[in-house]
């Protein structure tokens, strides 16, 4: 592990928990009652108690999380694909596209769910609603994207339709593609959470929302807090992950991530 | 290698009521190089990508003495943006083969590495190379596409002085019977590599083809004849400019 990934690791680390020990001191020193607000401790021992149900639940919302963010990746890509090859196409439907960003999905959801019977469909199509539109906005923008100077070269080549797409266009997109995904996986999370929290649906097929609804109806609010971690730990991990597959797919040549070789 | 001369009739390119250029009429005579030169925004830019066909012109027209077009003859070396970033700058050098459905000739990409100094970055990314080495990749491209016309945009801006004596004179050697325009800001460099220089001038002014400098590019820096032709050519620009 080199220095600079060390620093980038060990800062974050350090502020986690110079702020959860400050937690900690003072739930502790004012005597906070858990049902406030639970020490770190507390919440800690809720999640590892209750790791039975809480680890199914996170199970569940992580499928539906990555499962949106597949199909809003795949659709998104592919919308994309179509707007760039036509100037009428992109102006005609990107209205709709917007349309999609600005309705908020809790007021749509609970129409999903009432139009579809099974669960993990209704609320992944309610998640892939919200994670769609960084993918197309940024897709679209980053295959219009090339260089005058790169296209020039093959323009005068002759190169055919495909090799322009395939060759030019989709490479000089694959930055704004993974800032996309960046993007997108926060928010398939999030669309995930609010979908479940719309749908409130119990049995067998429950997230993290649904325990969170749980434990507020019951005042259990470690068992609150041990879901929001949870929540949490899942957005952070995905986020890591893009930017990981970012670092693997462009990290040798875009210069976003040639930082370190100045 | 045949290269056609280029016959430029009345050109003219205007952006609605703005005039870049007007009646430009010229000719690059075949197998030689000429230099285009003239101050910033007088379309310098605009006429070298008309010539090769990147943008159309408002009027007139571009033939070749031998009746062919330059579609598919030309080598081109922009002024920035060179090199396709996501490639190693051994495919960026052999990548009209790639374009073309052929093999890479990997043995003179590396004799072409080799010649513009740049042995051992073959399996670089640009991103690894300074400015300058990218200019030397993006001319190594030049030399490897191999085509009777080569028209190239400022392409030895970015170099280092001594390094930009030595690759002026490698690129007068290996394009010394094809048909080249340059366009370039040094009346150094117009002078030591060309056999005709052109003026643009502002919107009337029109082209000045009258410089031709006589005997064989490169030229020697301290060549007197090079320090006279230099001379002149930087009263012509005063007088283009006026």
């Amino acid at each position: 592990m080199n220095r600079r990934t060390l620093v980038h690791m060990l800062f974050p680390v350090t502020i986690g928990v110079v702020l959860v020990a400050i937690w900690q001191y003072l739930v502790v020193a004012f005597k906070v009652p858990a049902y406030i607000v639970p020490s770190p401790w507390a919440t800690l021992k809720t999640l590892v108690s209750n790791w039975s149900v809480l680890g199914h639940a996170t199970l569940f919302t992580l499928e539906i999380t990555l499962l949106s963010l597949l199909v809003a990746t795949v659709l998104g890509v592919i919308i994309a694909f179509i707007f760039v090859q036509n100037r009428m196409i992109e102006t005609a439907f990107f209205p709709y596209v917007v349309l999609l960003q600005v309705t908020p999905i809790v007021a749509i959801a609970p129409l999903i769910i009432i139009w579809i019977n099974n669960t993990v469909v209704a609320l992944t199509i309610c998640s892939t609603l919200v994670a769609i539109f960084p993918i197309i906005s940024n897709m679209t923008l980053g295959l219009r994207s090339v260089s005058p100077g790169l296209s020039a070269y093959f323009k005068l080549q002759n190169a055919s339709r495909l090799q322009l797409l395939l060759r030019l266009r989709v490479p000089s997109a694959l930055p704004n593609f993974f800032a996309a995904l960046r993007i997108a996986s926060g928010l398939s999370l999030i669309g995930a959470v609010v979908a479940e929290f719309v749908a409130g649906t119990g049995g067998s097929n429950t997230g993290l929302a649904y325990q969170i609804l749980q434990a507020g109806y019951q005042l259990n609010i470690p068992l609150m807090f041990a879901a929001l971690v949870l929540i949490s730990a899942i957005g952070i991990g995905l986020f890591a992950l893009m930017t990981l597959l970012s670092k693997l797919v462009i990290g040798r040549w875009h210069e976003t991530e040639q930082e370190h070789r100045q | 290698m045949k290269s056609p001369a280029i016959h430029v009739k009345d050109l003219g390119l205007r952006f609605g009521e703005h005039v870049v250029f007007d009646k430009v009429s010229f000719t690059l005579p075949a197998g030689k190089w000429v230099s285009l030169l003239g101050a910033s925004g007088v379309g310098k830019t605009s006429l070298i990508r008309i010539l090769a066909g990147l943008m159309p012109p408002t009027s007139g027209t571009i033939t070749t003495s031998d009746g062919k077009p330059i579609a598919g003859r030309l080598a081109w070396m922009g002024q920035k943006d060179l090199l396709y970033p996501w490639l190693t700058i051994r495919n960026n050098i052999a990548l009209s083969a790639r374009l073309t459905g052929r093999r890479s000739d990997h043995q003179r990409v590396d004799a072409l590495l080799s010649q513009v100094g740049l042995e051992g970055y073959g399996d670089q990314r640009p991103a690894a190379l300074s400015g300058g080495m990218r200019q030397r990749a993006a001319l190594a491209r030049t030399l490897y596409d191999d085509k009777p016309i080569v028209m190239m945009d400022e392409p030895f801006s970015a170099l280092d002085t001594i390094t930009r004596t030595r690759i002026q004179a490698l690129a007068a050697e290996l394009l010394h019977d094809r048909t080249v325009l340059l366009v370039t800001h040094d009346p150094m460099e117009a002078c030591r590599l060309s056999h005709q220089l052109l003026v643009l001038a502002s919107a009337s002014g029109g082209i000045d083809d009258s410089h031709v400098l006589e005997g064989a590019p490169p030229r020697a820096p301290n060549d007197h004849y090079l320090l006279h032709s230099q001379a002149q050519l930087l009263q012509q620009l005063v007088r283009a400019n006026a």
